[in-house]
């Protein structure tokens, strides 16, 4: 890439203290979201578990932990990773890095805050939105915060070229933000109360556009954006091929925020838009494979970093994963077999195999890459990260093995009909023949919970005691 | 070939000795086929047969679901012929991504390591005797992890590459393998929605 340096001189170095914070958030997020999933998972299980505390129910911690492992968790590792990338591909510091700090310190408080929030019983009701109106106004600040730095730092970039991850995580600023906003207008009735302005059917086809394009722009889109930063850098070796890494892109932008209908199959909304979200659910299997396909064609020539990397082998595996959850959505999008999927633990495993096998994975993996660079420093143990890997691998297996067994049962036997046409079997015997499925996704949970503390406890010996390295542009 | 891969047992009990034949004297797809394969992918559908034929299913929702023993051979031998297929296509998989990993391109030997990957869960299928669902995910789950260890730990031998690039090999073949699951999953629920199957409310 050609460097044009318009500014030569002005080499401040990279701001790299707000990733270091950001990364440790991440990882405190990872063992609380993941905790709350253990614990929910064990209500399951035993029901008691809630000691008749209404905090501690199923219906208040169950979003504490999608909130705590996807805002707390994944957002904190977007922010940390895209304020680390956006630097060195655009070989200047951060714009505004006292912003980048607020972004930081707030977000968490935001996250901590609106988690106490859904615990104390305040709920939009929108999943994944679950948060209150004062929250979606100070998520709303942060964000365009977020925005102002990146973009800002882009704005000022002293290599002409737009690396790829860049489009990525600034595809998720720009989508996210518009999501947000239209899916949290609502009209406050008290500071932790509010009704959406949409109504019915419209109110959930909004819902479900915000839905899955958060887990479309953020869970997919942004993890791309590190992917494609931290792989090859992990690789050591350029993008097997660069070209079709931004025909991915676009592609991906394009197809994906027309696909949210399917999550309304068979529901009071026009058969065309069911339809078509089926359709571009379809479609987009090609960008994401495209993208799979590049990233395991750049591993695939550097085989021999493994030796001498063990986080590489997470980004190998959360590329299968990923294949795994972006062939299976688009296939759970089509009606006749949404029919049977749908409201079963089956969309509960694939979910997991998204979050478990992809984001979580990828996320380690770039972590301990990112982590010992950011302080100077080698790994504290590389024995510990690989057995971090095997218990990853394990938990996500047994998690999305379980999940399926249990989901395809659900299905089948809800619709069972007997000889005369009835229902053949009572919902509530379904649900209680349905423990040992959760029983073993309990396991499967603590195994990948054990395997976090792990790489928790790795990178804090690896960090303790050691400053942030000042690294420059070059 | 030496004692490791001469029999299905052999596969069982000396998994990584079996690997180290398969490297040194490659076997011919037919052999590898008829003496092994074919064997592994008949075991669980006769124990199942015996299972269900006597005990009858149970999913836990109400009593144990019996088939009429002509349909219950009916669904047997699909059970083998989807095996099979199964067994040959992941193969197939391995052969097509031999080269990017300069691996074997041999398909008996393919075929040979998809046998011995495969063994510990045809040996798992001695819990298809008491047909409970719980039951079998208890023996089948140690017996998936078992044969991911012999994948992960055999793979490079028998295909003669370095164990980092036999990682990344099995890791890709772990995507199509459970990419292939969900596909019959796919199928399945779709073609119970089409009609064919257990008669649903749809």
């Amino acid at each position: 890439m050609a460097v044009t340096d318009p500014r030569a001189g002005d080499v401040a170095p990279y701001a790299d203290g707000t990733v270091r914070f950001l990364a440790a958030c991440a990882v405190a997020w990872a063992l609380g979201g993941m905790a709350a999933g253990v614990w929910v998972a064990a209500e399951l299980v035993w029901p008691g578990l809630d000691f008749g505390q209404p905090w501690l129910s199923y219906g208040r911690l169950r979003n504490l932990h999608t909130n705590g492992v996807i805002f707390g968790f994944g957002v904190s590792a977007l922010m940390g990773t895209a304020f680390y990338s956006v630097q060195r591909t655009c070989h200047i510091t951060l714009f505004a890095p006292k912003t980048a700090w607020f972004c930081a310190i707030a977000w968490q408080l935001a996250v901590l805050a609106g988690g106490v929030s859904l615990l104390a019983g305040w709920n939009a009701g929108k999943e994944y939105a679950e948060l209150e109106w004062p929250f979606d106004i100070a998520i709303t600040v942060v964000w365009v915060c977020f925005g102002l730095v990146f973009f800002g730092t882009i704005a000022r970039r002293r290599i002409r070229p737009i690396y790829v991850s860049n489009w990525f995580y600034g595809g998720l600023i720009i989508v996210i933000a518009m999501l947000h906003i239209v899916n949290s207008l609502a009209v406050p009735v008290t500071i932790g109360k509010s009704y959406s302005v949409f109504a019915g059917a419209q109110d959930a086809i909004v819902q479900w556009w915000y839905g899955h394009n958060a887990v479309g722009f953020l869970l997919t889109g942004g993890f791309l954006g590190m992917l494609y930063y931290f792989l090859p850098k992990h690789a050591d070796r350029p993008i097997w091929s660069y070209r079709l890494s931004i025909v991915a892109f676009w592609a991906f932008t394009y197809s994906y925020i027309w696909a949210g209908p399917h999550h309304l199959h068979y529901n009071a909304i026009p058969a065309w838009v069911q339809s078509l979200g089926m359709v571009m659910s379809l479609v987009l299997l090609a960008p994401s494979w495209a993208t799979m396909i590049n990233g395991v064609m750049t591993v695939a020539g550097a085989w021999e970093k493994l030796k001498t990397d063990p986080a590489l082998k997470f980004i190998v595996l959360a590329l299968a994963f990923y294949g795994l959850a972006t062939f299976e959505g688009p296939m759970m999008a089509i009606k006749s077999v949404n029919m049977v999927s749908h409201f079963t633990d089956w969309t509960v495993g694939h979910v997991h195999s998204g979050a478990l096998g992809w984001n979580a994975m990828i996320t380690f993996g770039t972590f301990y890459f990112l982590v010992p660079r950011l302080v100077g420093a080698s790994l504290h143990s590389v024995r510990l990260a690989n057995a971090h890997f095997w218990l990853a691998l394990a938990g996500t297996m047994l998690y999305v093995l379980a999940m399926w067994g249990a989901g395809v049962s659900q299905g089948v036997l809800w619709l069972a009909l007997d000889d005369i046409g009835e229902l053949r079997f009572g919902f509530r015997d379904i649900m209680a023949s349905m423990a040992p499925y959760y029983a073993l996704r309990l396991l499967a949970g603590a195994v990948f919970l054990v395997g976090a503390g792990l790489m928790a406890w790795n990178l804090w010996r690896t960090v303790r005691g050691r400053p942030t390295v000042e690294a420059r542009p070059p | 070939m030496g004692s490791g891969f001469r029999t299905p047992l052999g596969l069982l009990l000396r998994p990584l000795t079996a690997c180290a034949r398969l490297a040194e004297d490659a076997p011919s797809p037919s052999a590898a086929l008829f003496r092994y394969l074919v064997w592994l992918a008949l075991l669980p559908p006769a124990l199942a047969f015996v299972g269900a034929a006597n005990f009858g299913w149970r999913l836990g929702a109400a009593e144990p679901l019996q088939l009429e023993l002509g349909q219950l051979l009916l669904v047997s031998l699909a059970y083998f012929v989807a095996l099979l297929t199964g067994f040959v296509g992941a193969a197939g998989a391995a052969r097509w991504m031999a080269p990017t990993y300069a691996a074997a391109s041999d398909f008996g030997t393919h075929l040979g390591m998809v046998a011995v990957v495969a063994a510990p869960l045809a040996a798992g299928s001695v819990a298809h005797l008491f047909p409970h669902v719980f039951v079998n995910l208890l023996v089948l789950i140690p017996a998936l992890i078992w044969s991911m260890y012999l994948l992960y730990a055999g793979l490079p031998v028998a295909l003669g590459i370095a164990p980092e690039r036999g990682m990344l090999m099995a890791s890709s073949l772990i995507g199509f393998l459970l990419v292939a699951c969900v596909t019959l999953l796919g199928v399945t629920v779709a073609l119970w929605a089409a009609g064919v199957g257990p008669l649903l409310g749809v």
